[in-house]
């Protein structure tokens, strides 16, 4: 269907839209207009990346003689392989409607382990060890090695796509990864290269957050992006912790140990290099001294880590003295590693400011500020010098490096903490120093003052204000969108009391209580009697899940409950959790019904969707605060965001409701959420529940005990098990056509929606 | 309503059994109170007086709906009238519950015992059997037959629960059977489910691709909630899926498997069967009966083929084989092939019409149609006669009595020859 918004005509490849689809639209063009950042939320299941999508390509087509790029970030490759196929069929439509005219090149982006076809690269298990097998064929060394002698192994994907050079392009049309793979089997072009040579032209471009954010990635990817470009932050509800992650570095004991090693080799190299060719050393020493912006003469398959968060004049200026020379910079490495391992063998959590720790720093090992901040630069200038191509086996001193930077670099927004054990297992000791950042709005800052709009959006944003402040932007729009839906079909409860009628929390002082324990077990037990196919239970921390689940196993709780369902844990283990995951999903599946135990914060199951009958209901059992104080205390002082606020924020808002919400992706699902923890029905926790989870939630669901539980779940389940009438009837209307939209003017359609 | 008082009335059965374990620790009258919620069959009015949640209303629009569904996929299409049916019923744990009320296998079972009876009222020339599942394990209770006595006294005796339940062993076993049967039949299975999971040996959807490749019309109604592979079951074999929501809701579902479904295609072929039109034998002679293998006393049914005696009719005859049949049988199940129109809602203004007002009566029971308040009730009409009905009249017509009185009298007072349409 194609319709107008103002004087954009959007062409829209369904035959009908949800009312709040048509308004993000409304909403969404009006930021476009204004040039401006904004911040939009709507809940999942509504169709928010086809809305994005057909609107922001139409606009373009409107404005042909200005045409944006769109950038589109998704946070996993999954998520990233759906957003092409809806442009692809967005791209049909368009096509079929407006002509050749409307054909628009649009990429999807990613690492070379998705995207390399060279079989003997691709072959190796993880993303480190392609990048580096991919870099050992195609470095200009190699390549110039490979001239002289022909022995040598280059890839052929790759020195057919240099001997097309401007030949190279991609005739418009949307790839997606897969696509793109067997274009550049059938031309014998490396798709990798390829792709990021077209991310300059392309129209749509679409890639992984990190691309824009993690500034060691940004720069060599995104650097060359115009201006006049729409930024799209897909499923941001998580984009500060992204941010301060992309700056937050853990340093263990095994990476020393790494760095140790990497130190020793990188030395012999330099030997080496001194006995056969001193020439280039010295070079390498010039250049230093003429300053670091020369690097960008480099060809680009070289051009490979760089670093934008960096301030321009450390590119202009010197390297300081103490590092120029190979030998010293290594003397000065190699003090830091000795620096650090003697801080790790602390016996107390430290906390320490990064001024405070570079000031130790510079009296115990010598090495000042200014050194520090150039220690990235100036390994990766080494590294080039040395020829160094398995840089996979080099993390470990990249990793030190980097955070020597970050510390010299920047006085506020860090802490650096070190703690001698894993909270889980004092007795052992596994110390680990992490630099972390507390400031999301440094890792994104570029971004925003870069681009000419970025959209933030996703299912759960509210409070909305909150987020300008934590990522320090100024949006032009900021709007909330509800769901509209043609039955009641979400549930939330209030658990506030066990079968026994005594309260049951995750509270410090209550939680290893037996009684809460058993409440929850009694909780548990008797619900997977009464609910169909999949549960997904959701604890608060690693820990707490292990402690309840054996407490469960010795009063057998736990073997009533295999009765009804099996049982699957979420593990700090990829592959292990995986496999849980697949099994949970088959078990679903055959009907035998299943329970998943999963941690609110975890990372595994982060991004892993339980729509349908994979999760027909969701406990969470307590309230998943995290507490970190220094981050708290951070935010108070620089955006004035008070820490009870950020704290209900954070656990309510978006772990909660994102737990909660993975059930629900579509309007056709269903699903109940219990939200087991008295201080749930306390009005000012309640009240921070996102907007279209509160909406449903009646008081009479507020405060329960498990019994009456029971028997809404019963009730709840048999209603939803009657047929669907998907349209709506009359007076709830939730399916617009093409006449419908033309028929009602502005007005009306307000009034439907607010 | 109904539903309040089928409540009431079982309320007293209830309170016999008193080691349940469920509520073991409440007393009894605590228990009618939890259990019941009678509370939640009243609501409030504008004015914030109590009375009883009007569902009358609701209960019509979903009949009318499903009826307008039936008759537009069904104006001409062939229907399976000779069906093989079998009755799965569960008998796992799950189906002990008490959340209907006495509980669930009871209510199961007085429904399957009236929905054999109005199976074999309807379809007179098929046949079921009944299969239970207990302990994880199928057990044929009944083999296929005719006579709905035998299966309902069978299943009365059979109804304890224990263990668990599975589907593929219940599907494995009927499939088996059915898989017997000569082609002219149509293969039906009937689930009432009462389980939450299915713990089964192998891999289950070998199981349903097999009864798809055999024809077998699976369907399901469940007792507690969707379960996604009944879904996957039902929407692979073209069977119905649907969840009960109380007694009277499962009363009506499990009556919608009565009338005999459309027929697949490729089984749509003429075949032609050899049936026998029994006499009844003469008041007071004895013989012995094939059935029972007993004396007995009048009152039964000679073969025409191999002068067999049988005691009541629709059957097969033990001895040869041939299928037994008294011609009202056939008449009966004729009426699925023709059913009336379904009747068109009158709008309330159309009633309000103060001209009208006066005359509109239900043209079958003679009621007025305006409620008491003198507000327009709710009313259809005949598209072919254009003759007012009240909707309790409008269900019977349609589901009990197959004419439609005004049409057929209106055929009368022309002195048409009286034929059947």
């Amino acid at each position: 269907m194609k319709f107008l918004i103002e004087d954009v005509t959007v062409y829209f490849p369904y035959d009908h839209i949800y009312p709040e689809q048509y308004s993000y639209m409304i909403e969404l063009k009006r930021a476009l207009d204004a040039k401006g950042h904004c911040l939009l939320e709507m809940p999942t299941g509504t169709g928010k990346t086809i809305a994005l999508l057909s609107l922001i390509t139409s606009y373009s087509f409107s404005r042909p003689h200005t045409p944006i790029k769109l950038i589109y970030c998704t946070r996993t490759v999954h998520e990233m392989e759906k957003t092409l196929a809806e442009l692809t069929l967005l791209h049909n439509y368009q096509v079929k409607h407006l002509g050749p005219q409307a054909r628009i090149l649009a990429i999807g982006l990613s690492s070379r382990k998705n995207l390399c076809v060279n079989p003997t690269v691709v072959a190796s298990e993880n993303r480190d060890s392609v990048d580096a097998g991919c870099r050992k064929l195609t470095a200009s060394w190699v390549r110039a090695m490979a001239a002289e002698n022909p022995d040598v192994p280059t890839c052929e994907f790759f020195e057919n796509y240099e001997k097309a050079a401007s030949a190279a392009v991609l005739p418009p049309g949307v790839y997606t990864l897969q696509e793109l793979r067997a274009f550049g089997k059938q031309k014998g072009w490396c798709p990798y290269f390829l792709a990021r040579h077209m991310v300059q032209v392309a129209n749509v471009v679409v890639y992984s957050y990190q691309y824009l954010l993690d500034p060691k990635v940004a720069g060599i990817i995104s650097k060359e992006m115009q201006k006049e470009s729409v930024v799209v932050f897909d499923e941001a509800h998580n984009i500060d912790n992204v941010c301060i992650e992309a700056l937050s570095v853990s340093i263990r004991r095994q990476t020393l140990e790494g760095a140790t090693r990497n130190l020793s080799r990188i030395s012999q190299e330099i030997d080496g290099f001194k006995a056969t060719d001193a020439s280039r050393l010295r070079t390498e020493y010039n250049r230093l001294v003429e300053g670091l912006a020369l690097r960008g003469n480099l060809p680009i398959a070289d051009n490979w880590l760089s670093n934008p968060a960096l301030p321009d004049d450390i590119l202009k200026e010197a390297v300081p003295g103490n590092i120029r020379k190979a030998e010293h910079f290594l003397h000065v490495l190699r003090r830091l590693v000795q620096y650090l391992s003697g801080r790790l063998d602390t016996e107390n959590v430290e906390k320490e400011s990064p001024v405070g720790f570079v000031a130790s720093i510079s009296s115990h090992a010598g090495i000042d500020q200014k050194t520090l901040k150039f220690c990235y630069d100036r390994l990766h200038s080494l590294m080039l010098t040395l020829e160094i191509t398995d840089t996979d086996e080099f993390l470990h001193i990249q990793t030190i490096c980097d955070f020597a930077t970050l510390v010299g670099t920047y006085g506020r927004g860090f802490s650096i903490i070190i703690e001698p054990f894993d909270e889980r297992m004092p007795s052992i000791p596994d110390p680990i120093l992490q630099l972390s950042c507390h400031d999301a709005s440094l890792a994104i800052k570029p971004v925003f003052e870069r681009f000419q709009s970025v959209v933030i959006t996703s299912g759960t944003l509210s409070p909305i204000d909150l987020f300008p402040r934590l990522l320090d932007f100024h949006p032009v729009v900021s709007r909330s969108f509800k769901m509209s839906l043609t039955r009641d079909c979400i549930c939330p409860m209030v658990l506030t009391r066990g079968s026994d009628q005594l309260p049951v929390s995750t509270k410090f002082d209550m939680r290893s209580d037996p009684g809460v324990v058993r409440n929850y077990g009694k909780l548990l037990l008797e619900m997977v009697s009464v609910v169909p196919d999949g549960i997904v239970c959701f604890f608060v921390s690693y820990s707490y899940m292990d402690g309840i689940i054996n407490t469960w196993n010795d009063t057998g709780i736990l073997k009533d409950i295999m009765q009804h369902k099996l049982v699957f844990i979420e593990t700090q283990d990829v592959v292990e959790t995986t496999l849980a995951l697949d099994n949970y999903r088959r078990a679903c599946d055959c009907g035998r019904g299943a329970v998943f135990f999963s941690v609110a914060r975890g990372k595994v199951a982060e991004g892993i969707d339980f729509d349908r009958h994979y999760g027909r209901l969701v406990i969470m059992f307590g309230v998943p605060f995290q507490y970190t104080l220094s981050k708290l205390e951070y935010l108070r002082d620089t955006f004035q965001i008070k820490e009870g606020d950020f704290l209900t924020f954070d656990a309510l808002q978006r772990q909660a409701a994102q737990c909660v919400g993975r059930v629900i992706r579509s309007k056709a699902d269903y699903g109940m959420m219990i939200f087991a923890d008295k201080r749930y029905s306390q009005h000012d926790k309640r009240s921070k529940l996102p907007s279209w989870i509160l909406s449903h939630l009646q008081d009479a669901n507020l405060n329960l005990s498990t019994d009456m539980a029971l028997h809404i779940a019963r009730e709840f389940l048999r209603k939803m098990a009657q047929p669907y009438d998907k349209t709506g009837s009359s007076d709830r209307k939730t399916l617009l056509s093409q006449e419908d939209l033309e028929k009602m003017g502005d007005g009306s359609m307000h009034e439907m929606l607010y | 309503m109904n539903n309040g008082a089928g409540r009431r009335i079982n309320g007293g059965v209830e309170e016999e059994d008193d080691e349940d374990d469920v509520n073991g620790d409440l007393d009894a009258w605590e228990r009618t109170y939890t259990d019941e919620r009678s509370w939640e069959s009243l609501q409030e009015d504008e004015s914030g007086m109590l009375r009883p949640i009007d569902n009358q209303a609701l209960y019509h629009s979903q009949y009318r709906r499903r009826l307008r569904s039936l008759s537009s996929t069904a104006a001409r299409i062939q229907k399976g009238l000779i069906r093989y049916l079998y009755i799965v019923i569960d008998l796992s744990k799950a189906a002990s519950e008490m959340d209907f009320r006495p509980s669930r296998i009871a209510v199961i079972a007085k429904h399957v015992e009236a929905f054999i009876r109005e199976f074999f009222y309807q379809n007179p020339l098929s046949q079921v059997g009944i299969v239970t599942i207990k302990d994880g394990v199928a057990n044929c209770l009944t083999d296929i037959g005719g006579s709905p006595e035998s299966h309902i006294n069978a299943l009365m005796k059979k109804l304890e629960c224990s263990g668990d339940s599975s589907l593929q062993n219940a599907l494995d076993l009927v499939d088996g059977y059915l898989n017997q049967i000569p082609s002219y039949g149509h293969r039906e299975v009937l689930i009432l489910y009462s389980a939450l999971s299915t713990c089964d040996p192998g891999d289950i959807m070998e199981t349903i691709q097999k009864c798809r490749k055999s024809k077998i019309r699976c369907s399901i109604i469940g007792l507690a909630a969707e379960m996604f592979i009944c879904k996957h079951l039902c929407q692979e074999t073209g069977g119905t899926y649907s969840v009960a929501l109380d007694e009277s809701h499962f009363k009506e579902l499990i009556l919608e498997h009565a009338p005999p479904p459309p027929a697949i295609a490729e089984f749509a072929v003429a075949n032609l069967i050899k049936m026998g039109f029994p006499q009844r034998a003469a008041e007071g002679s004895i013989s012995i009966c094939s059935c029972h293998k007993e004396a007995k006393v009048g009152a039964g049914y000679t073969c025409p083929r191999c002068k067999a005696r049988a005691c009541e009719l629709p059957t097969e005859c033990s001895v040869c084989g041939l299928t037994l049949v008294s011609s009202p049988h056939l008449a009966r199940s004729y009426h699925h092939l023709f059913p009336i129109a379904p009747f068109d809602e009158v709008p309330s203004s159309h009633l309000n019409d103060p001209i009208r007002k006066q005359k509109i009566n239900c043209f079958g029971c003679q009621q007025n149609l305006l409620d008491s308040g003198n507000k327009a009730g709710l009313a259809v009409v005949c598209p072919k006669c254009k003759r007012y009905f009240c909707l309790d009249c409008d269900i019977y017509i349609h589901e009990s009595l197959h004419n439609c009185p005004g049409c057929d009298s209106f055929r009368h007072s022309k002195a048409a020859p009286a034929s059947e349409d």
